[in-house]
């Protein structure tokens, strides 16, 4: 459950801490492990992270369980990481996640996308805005959310 | 030394010492849920607030170190305000459950709420509820009652060495438990009931069954290992209903591994033998003691005493008797003559049984740089001798191993070196030749021609350069045949590199049959010879030949010979024995009779029964004291067990061994014998009578250990695969086993090992 291309990248990692402080890549190598697994960590990656960095697992578990990027159940191809912080909110962000998870609910395209509520992405100039995957979307409107959506496949 | 003032009085400190370690020393209640005094301070409950001279705010006793003439006050208005508020937040999500709580009466919490909490919840929302998971057979867990004091998290990571509670999530989410369905498997995992100060964790065994304040609790002292655990046994109604451990600094500090705290399960199992019986004409009689007594008498007197055969009677002992039990029964024997008497059951060359000092304290192991481990899989033969290693590994000692396989430590050893049964006399010969080189002394014609391998240059390096090094010797070695050469050789080692060593290769009790003189002395058979020696008569005590011996088939067979009597004295029934037995005699275990046990230190540790006996079994002194009566000996008018224990601490015992250790005789070969050895070890939860009967450990993970472990080569030697058995045990391959070696973990040795 972890590619060897990420063990290279979380070798990396280990090699920036002291020695014997390999756990320290715990975050870093949980991520890498969740790309590998298609966008969530099951049992195994945990399970493979505690292995490879030496940590028991529940170790592994208290931070893979803390932050809310890791996730837990299989996710849609498409997380869109809508931000309801004070800038968005005050441009309506809040009736465009609701129109947005219509939308989705509407088309069923709950396989596809997904939507999360987060906070303040530092890009309030381009409120109100939300993340796809990798890639920021500013200056949103309805029209906007529809084009963006019908171009996901 | 410092000086600071609590509550307006003088106390002196250590500096660096924690608030509340000093408040605790003079006797101030300074309420506290996350704080244990062997754990890492975690400060997460808030509950030890106190004011303090110059702080703006209250601040938590066990995170603030003292500094000189600071001035604190425990219970003050500022003190008791925040104590409250802290105590109200802790209760919103606390159940009010207390009626069907198993804490009640010995809980923390309670405790705490009667002093500081409000009557009456200002809290009218919800409380969360977490759901409970199924975690081993030992841990009862009510997760809802959990306040995430971390103490079970701690305990894990810091005492038992293996991570298995974590806090998982995050805020009003947080959960306390382990990994998914993992369970907890820790060879002391029952402490954490001990310090879980709520009702989240507690025994299962033990659920509903009782309240606290219901038992008695009576002193006792754990005889499955060589650290005489200091326990308390509850009782209720004359049955044992609960174990937990009693603080002793110097032997078990607060904790008791799981199988003192769940063996007890096994006393009122149904297995227990209840009624004298005797067998006539092939059948068994339930009869009174004064019948049966005299049936016994009756059989020695025909057996040897009469026809003046004395030297055909034999003694033998399980290594959990008492120091009185071994003493009583060797005097029976000594009495009428014979010396005949043993309790090394499960070794192969008695004539060289490790009769190695063990001179270390162990509190001292703690304080040691360097450890050499040789044949023991430590953590699960003597949990806590293994901890206070732990503790010197934790804190910078280097730790190597010379083992036949490679076993799980709660640390992490410097070197695992796994080598073949048969080399480790060959390396450990290599050790001793680069020592004496290095300390000039005069190399013994043996070793001229040695050239001692790396490892061996390594080890030695490491004993020399330490300045506290122990040799620790395990259970493994009394099952290789160099054995002899084996505890020469280290010896030797010990005196020229000035290190300790400790000999955990006899457990349980064993020290206390030592110190009673339960030994064969010079002229007697000890129990490989008596096997073979065709006896006329045994007394055998508690004994089950099946799981006790080197070689069971040839025990059985030896007992079963047709004119020999025995007389067994037995805590549970058993078939084997029913068997060749003559004469059955119900007999007490753990906490149904007075005794002693004497630890690995020569610790001599007394403790008083805390029920009796189920039915007529009486506790073994007393049956060996009327029999003596009986016999008409002298010397046996003793009223009280303490008595006897003072008489057996006192009498010089006879020499234990009959061989010389104290100079190396390796001219015996130290070449390697070729072919596969197998060495056995009972499975850590069946090393005694009582434990094989405790349902619950029977169930963990480690009571189910049953493997005969090998590597792929030596699989394939004896034609063996993954699913086949070797000896009635099933094959595991591991890579992590020696070369020519089969290590069987599991409860009987049924195959004839010849001798
Ligand atoms: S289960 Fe008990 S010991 Fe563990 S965190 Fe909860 S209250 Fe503390
Ligand atoms: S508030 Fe939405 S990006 Fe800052
Ligand atoms: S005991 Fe001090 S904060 Fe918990």
């Amino acid at each position: 459950m972890i590619s060897e291309k990420s063990k290279q990248t979380i070798d990396k990692w280990i090699a920036k801490y002291p020695k014997g402080q390999q756990q320290s890549a715990v975050m870093e190598a949980l991520k890498l492990s969740q790309i590998d697994n298609g966008g969530y960590l099951d049992k195994k990656c945990i399970e493979a992270v505690a292995d490879y960095l030496d940590m028991s697992v529940i170790s592994v578990a208290e931070v893979a369980t803390f932050y809310e990027n890791y996730n837990h159940k299989p996710v849609a191809k498409y997380t869109v990481r809508f931000c309801h912080n004070i800038s968005c909110m005050l441009n309506g962000a809040d009736n465009l996640i609701d129109y947005l998870e219509a939308k989705i609910n509407a088309e069923k395209l709950g396989e596809l996308v997904q939507v999360k509520k987060v906070e303040c992405l530092g890009a309030c100039v381009g409120a109100p805005m939300c993340q796809i995957n990798d890639d920021y979307f500013e200056n949103l409107n309805e029209q906007k959310i529809n084009e963006i959506i019908s171009g996901l496949k | 030394m410092l000086e600071i003032e609590i509550d307006g009085a003088k106390v002196s400190a250590d500096p660096g010492e924690m608030l509340i370690a000093v408040t605790d020393r003079a006797g101030i209640r300074v309420p506290r849920f996350c704080y244990h005094k062997h754990l890492s301070i975690a400060a997460n409950c808030r509950m030890c607030l106190v004011d303090i001279e110059g702080s703006p705010k209250p601040k938590p006793a066990c995170s603030t170190p003292i500094a000189e003439g600071m001035k604190i006050w425990t219970h003050n208005d500022k003190t008791k305000i925040s104590q409250k508020a802290v105590m109200e937040f802790l209760l919103i999500n606390h159940p009010l459950d207390c009626p069907i709580c198993d804490q009640g009466g010995e809980c923390e919490l309670q405790d705490v709420a009667m002093d500081y909490g409000a009557d009456i919840s200002r809290f009218t929302e919800g409380k969360r509820i977490v759901e409970d998971k199924d975690i081993g057979a030992l841990i009862q867990t009510d997760m809802t009652r959990c306040i995430h004091c971390t103490r079970c998290v701690r305990f894990g990571d810091e005492i038992a060495g293996v991570m298995e509670m974590g806090a998982t999530g995050r805020g009003e989410n947080l959960k306390i438990e382990p990994f998914l369905a993992y369970g907890i498997d820790s060879e002391l995992s029952g402490n954490m009931i001990d310090i879980c100060p709520v009702g989240a964790l507690t025994s299962k065994p033990f659920r509903y069954e009782l309240r606290s304040w219901q038992m008695q609790s009576v002193a006792g002292v754990s005889r499955h290992d060589l650290v005489g655990s200091n326990l308390l046994s509850q009782t209720y109604k004359g049955k044992v209903k609960r174990i937990v451990a009693r603080e002793n600094s110097d032997i078990n500090e607060t904790w008791i591994a799981d199988r003192e705290r769940f063996s007890y399960q096994g006393l009122s199992h149904e297995n227990r033998l209840l009624m004298p019986q005797i067998k006539i004409e092939g059948k068994w009689q339930e009869v009174t003691w004064n019948v049966a007594l005299d049936f016994a008498l009756k059989g020695l007197n025909n057996a040897v005493l009469n026809n003046k055969q004395t030297d055909r009677l034999g003694a033998l002992a399980t290594n959990t008797a008492t120091l009185e039990e071994f003493y009583l029964l060797q005097k029976i024997l000594r009495g009428v003559g014979t010396q005949n008497i043993d309790y090394r059951l499960n070794i192969k060359d008695l004539d060289a049984t490790i009769n190695l000092p063990s001179n270390i304290k162990l509190t001292d192991l703690e304080t040691l740089d360097y450890g050499l481990i040789i044949g023991a899989n430590l953590r699960l033969e003597q949990p806590l001798i293994n901890h206070r290693l732990r503790k010197a590994v934790l804190s910078g000692a280097m730790v190597d191993v010379v083992n036949v396989a490679e076993f799980d430590f709660n640390y992490q050893p410097n070197n695992h070196n796994i080598i073949a049964p048969n080399q480790i006399a060959l390396l450990l010969a290599g050790v001793l030749k680069v020592v004496l080189e290095s300390t000039q002394a005069e190399v013994l014609p043996d070793l001229q021609n040695l050239n001692p391998n790396a490892t061996a240059k390594q080890l030695a390096a490491r004993l020399l350069r330490a300045d506290n090094a122990v040799i620790v010797l395990g259970e493994h070695l009394l099952n290789i045949p160099q054995v002899a050469i084996i505890a020469a050789l280290i010896t030797q080692i010990a005196q020229h590199t000035d290190s300790k060593t400790l000999n955990t290769s006899l457990s349980a009790n064993s020290k206390a049959a030592d110190l009673a003189g339960f030994t064969p002395g010079r002229d007697g058979l000890d129990a490989n010879t008596m096997l073979t020696a065709q006896l006329k008569a045994y007394i055998l005590l508690d004994i089950y030949p099946q799981y006790d011996f080197y070689n069971s088939p040839k025990a059985i067979e030896a007992f079963n010979n047709a004119d020999t009597f025995i007389i067994a004295l037995n805590s549970f029934k058993d078939e084997v024995v029913l068997e060749y037995a003559d004469i059955l005699l119900p007999i007490a275990n753990f906490y149904e009779s007075p005794g002693s046990h004497v630890n690995i230190e020569g610790l001599v540790q007394s403790f008083p029964a805390a029920v009796s006996a189920p039915g007529e079994a009486k506790p073994a002194w007393k049956v060996f004291k009327v029999l003596a009566d009986l016999l008409q000996l002298p010397g046996f008018d003793y009223t009280a067990n303490q008595q006897i224990t003072s008489e057996a601490t006192m009498h010089q015992n006879p020499k234990l061994s009959k061989v010389d250790v104290s100079k190396v005789d390796v001219s015996i070969d130290l070449t390697m014998k070729k072919g596969i050895d197998i060495i056995w070890q009972k499975s850590p939860y069946a090393i005694d009578v009582l434990l094989r009967h405790s349902p619950a450990l029977q169930m963990t993970k480690i009571g189910q250990i049953n493997t005969a472990s090998m590597n792929a080569a030596t699989a394939k030697k004896l034609k063996l695969t993954q699913t086949d058995d070797y000896l009635g045990v099933p094959v595991v391959l591991s890579e992590t086993v020696a070369d020519d070696c089969v290590f069987i973990n599991a409860n009987r040795q049924t195959w004839d090992r010849g001798q």
